[in-house]
């Protein structure tokens, strides 16, 4: 072959590799196939359920694939960012209304009223009031909710009915945690600190403020006074020193720890806090390393203002540029995994009590349903009347979550005062938010 | 007298090669066109894409806004984070640089003394170098050093009680050094490969002045390879500068506890993806620029009182 041969047959080769290419981007456009991507966060047992799903909708859609697209929390988020950067955002994506606001814009997501109006978008059983978590503050419907969240404290029952200590009642307040972890404390076995210390975490702070009386933000900032929060630091240091939490080493491990090695699942303490979605996993996990160990929820303290407790949607969004096929089989998706009677037995509520109405009576007075995710759906019907939905503007909760982990900590290790750490949190949020 | 062929051929080499030559060029630049794209279209655009970008409240979803200087402001007078990144930095550098340029200075010399099976060696001790950047020995690491780690449990049989080395304010940073002098491999194959160039003969000579070994070592040893201890510190510090994977998955991400772990690009990739604020992001990135540049021209400076090149004092 001489050069001109070689040249020539090169071009030629990369003039069909390039032909080829086009045919093969055109072929999601046939109207009987399409390729979709799907992305979600979860841990193994959530994948597990997932792909069960998937499997069971590629089954009866055999001209649809679904490409897993699957990751942890954090992980989740910083490749969504990445992707929608670069238009490369999936056709279906797993979505937080906490999380929403930045991602509500009709170049990231596709607004979804269209399809809700024509029918398309099957929301049946879905209230009215969960569905509109899912707009963005343009107005638009980006989510549609499939799981309502809440969060709450786990505690070990065995542990508790053990030291003989009576269950506190539903609306306990917190004066009544302090002395359940001072009569628990000395009974506990060796290795079982009484409370992992939550003044680091953001959900029970939402808990502490919303229960106090106050809003979490308003007009773009922070709305709690700063005395809230040194109450919180104090309130956290004050059970530290009089060791009925877990160090403040401990303490940040368990920012990284996965459910297998978290402390309420491995027996290190006897309460924390947790989303009760995650119960039958914390269960599963504590049966192997503590057998006839059994996890139970209770809902955070109340505070001078009643219940704080904030409620908050998962669901499923389309990513903008999902069109044709590949919007027919999204939206195909989407109503298999809210309204399919088989998909909501598979998932259980995993990522939050069940959305649709007839699937959350099944799920709580089905047989088959396990005792954990029983309990979740029970607790949640008790106290979702008087729950206080936090509007989480801009990167509000990762804002809070970020400050709050960093400036308790700054305490804990004895770095700062409570009064300095309260300032700097409040000012770093607004810093955030504006 | 310059015959008519040669006269041919300088004019050939005047105008630039001959037919076959320029047929040669055409298909050597076809060839490293790939690299070309991938040069422009890879690095030197997004550079000058980021330069543009910090002057702009870039959010990664929207269309960016000029706002001249405020990012650099910012940086330079408002950010408290910032200032403790840099801190944090230039703990991690100081400390790491010269610890990984004494450690694998010290095994190459070891390595050199003609030891039997030398390859092992070289390539047991290059391993780490390959996969310490990885996230797979970040997560390693904090399972070693953490509350229930193997190392607490190797010091609890000398009696010793320890502590979550992870999770201290005070030693978290120290586990991240020490996983990065853990990979000096890399500047010991450099060391290694300097010291076989010295003449042995050099040696000989100071044995019969009655030169004992430190004295070999510090007059003849050190002068000689102290080109090759600026390269690696050169290299070893743009590289430190840069650390990011093992603060990310070491501290989760967060660079905790208490910024004690934040690493400059650690903060930087947090403003550009979790807080989404690409502009500033980009300035963080121009600064660390610059940063990097100024070291290596102090570094390069200050080598003027202390490499030996031989040729010259």
């Amino acid at each position: 072959m001489n050069r001109r041969q070689f040249w020539r047959t090169s071009v030629s080769a990369l003039a069909f590799v390039a032909i080829a290419a086009t045919f093969n981007s055109a072929t999601p456009a046939l109207a009987e196939e399409a390729e979709i991507r799907f992305s979600w966060w979860g841990g193994p047992g959530r994948n597990d359920k997932t792909n069960q799903i998937l499997e069971l909708f590629e089954a009866e859609n055999p001209g649809i694939t679904v490409v897993r697209e699957n990751s942890d929390w954090p992980g989740h988020w910083d490749r969504l960012t990445i992707q929608a950067s670069a238009g490369n955002q999936p056709c279906t994506i797993q979505m937080q209304n906490r999380r929403l606001e930045p991602y509500a814009s009709p170049n990231i997501l596709r607004p979804l009223d269209d399809l809700v109006a024509d029918g398309r978008l099957d929301v049946t059983g879905i209230a009215e009031p969960t569905l509109e978590t899912g707009r963005g503050t343009d107005g638009n419907l980006y989510m549609i909710p499939t799981g309502v969240f809440y969060f709450a404290m786990m505690m070990n029952r065995s542990a508790l009915e053990a030291s003989g200590v009576e269950e506190p009642p539903i609306d306990w307040t917190w004066d009544d945690l302090a002395q359940l972890l001072r009569e628990i404390e000395p009974t506990l076995p060796e290795g079982m600190d009484a409370a992992h210390n939550m003044g680091q975490e953001a959900n029970t702070f939402v808990g502490w403020v919303q229960s106090h009386g106050h809003q979490m933000f308003e007009d773009n900032a922070v709305a709690f006074p700063s005395e809230t929060v040194v109450e919180w630091f104090e309130f956290w240091e004050a059970l530290r020193n009089e060791g009925l939490t877990n160090s403040a080493e401990l303490m940040t491990e368990e920012t990284n720890a996965l459910m297998e090695n978290s402390n309420i699942s491995t027996g290190s303490v006897f309460i924390t806090e947790r989303p009760p979605n995650r119960l039958g996993g914390h269960q599963a996990v504590i049966d192997t390393v503590r057998p006839g160990d059994t996890l139970g929820i209770i809902p955070y303290p109340n505070g001078p203002a009643g219940s704080g407790m904030d409620v908050g949607t998962n669901g499923l969004s389309i990513g903008a540029g999902c069109e044709g096929a590949q919007l027919d089989a999204a939206v195909a998706w989407i109503n298999f995994f809210t309204q399919d009677e088989r998909a909501a037995a598979i998932y259980e509520s995993d990522n939050g009590v069940v959305s649709v109405d007839r699937f959350q009576t099944a799920q709580a007075q089905g047989p088959n349903t396990s005792a954990p995710q029983r309990e979740q759906i029970e607790v949640f019907a008790r106290l979702a009347p008087d729950a206080k939905p936090v509007i989480w503007t801009g990167n509000s909760y990762g804002a809070l979550q970020d400050s709050l982990y960093r400036n308790y900590q700054a305490v804990a290790f004895g770095l700062m005062s409570p009064e300095e750490a309260a300032e700097a949190l409040i000012e770093e949020i607004n810093d955030q938010l504006q | 007298m310059v015959s008519k062929s040669q006269q041919l051929a300088e004019r050939q080499i005047r105008r630039g090669a001959s037919p076959y030559r320029r047929v040669e060029h055409r298909a050597a630049y076809l060839f490293l066109l790939p690299w070309f794209v991938g040069l422009i279209g890879i690095t030197l655009i997004p550079l000058l894409a980021s330069f543009v970008l910090s002057f702009t409240d870039f959010d990664v979803f929207n269309r960016p806004n000029f706002i001249g200087l405020e990012n650099y402001e910012k940086l330079l007078t408002g950010d408290r984070r910032f200032d403790r990144s840099l801190m944090v930095t230039a703990r991690y550098v100081g400390f790491s640089v010269p610890l990984i340029l004494v450690f694998s200075l010290l095994i190459a010399v070891v390595l050199n003394r003609g030891l039997a099976g030398l390859a092992i060696y070289r390539s047991l001790f290059y391993i780490p170098s390959l996969i310490g950047a990885s996230v797979g020995i970040g997560i390693l690491w904090r399972e070693v050093f953490g509350a229930d780690g193997v190392f607490n449990e190797i010091l609890a049989r000398f009696g010793i009680e320890g502590m979550s080395w992870i999770a201290n304010p005070s030693t978290a940073l120290w586990t991240i050094i020490g996983l990065n002098v853990w990979t000096f491999g890399a500047s010991m194959v450099i060391f290694l490969a300097a010291l076989r160039q010295i003449p042995e003969s050099y040696y000989e000579a100071a044995s019969i002045d009655g030169a004992n070994a430190w004295q070999r070592f510090w007059r003849i040893t050190l002068p000689l390879i102290t080109p090759v201890v600026l390269f690696n510190a050169v290299l070893l510090a743009i590289g430190s500068f840069q650390s990011f994977t093992q603060a990310f998955v070491v501290s989760g991400g967060a660079g905790g506890p208490v910024d004690s772990t934040l690493l400059y690009s650690l903060y930087l990739y947090q403003m550009g993806f979790q807080q989404l604020d690409m502009g500033y992001a980009s300035a963080m990135a121009w600064l660390l620029l610059v940063l990097i540049a100024v070291l290596t021209a102090l570094i390069f400076w200050s080598a003027r009182y202390w490499v030996f090149y031989g040729d010259r004092n």
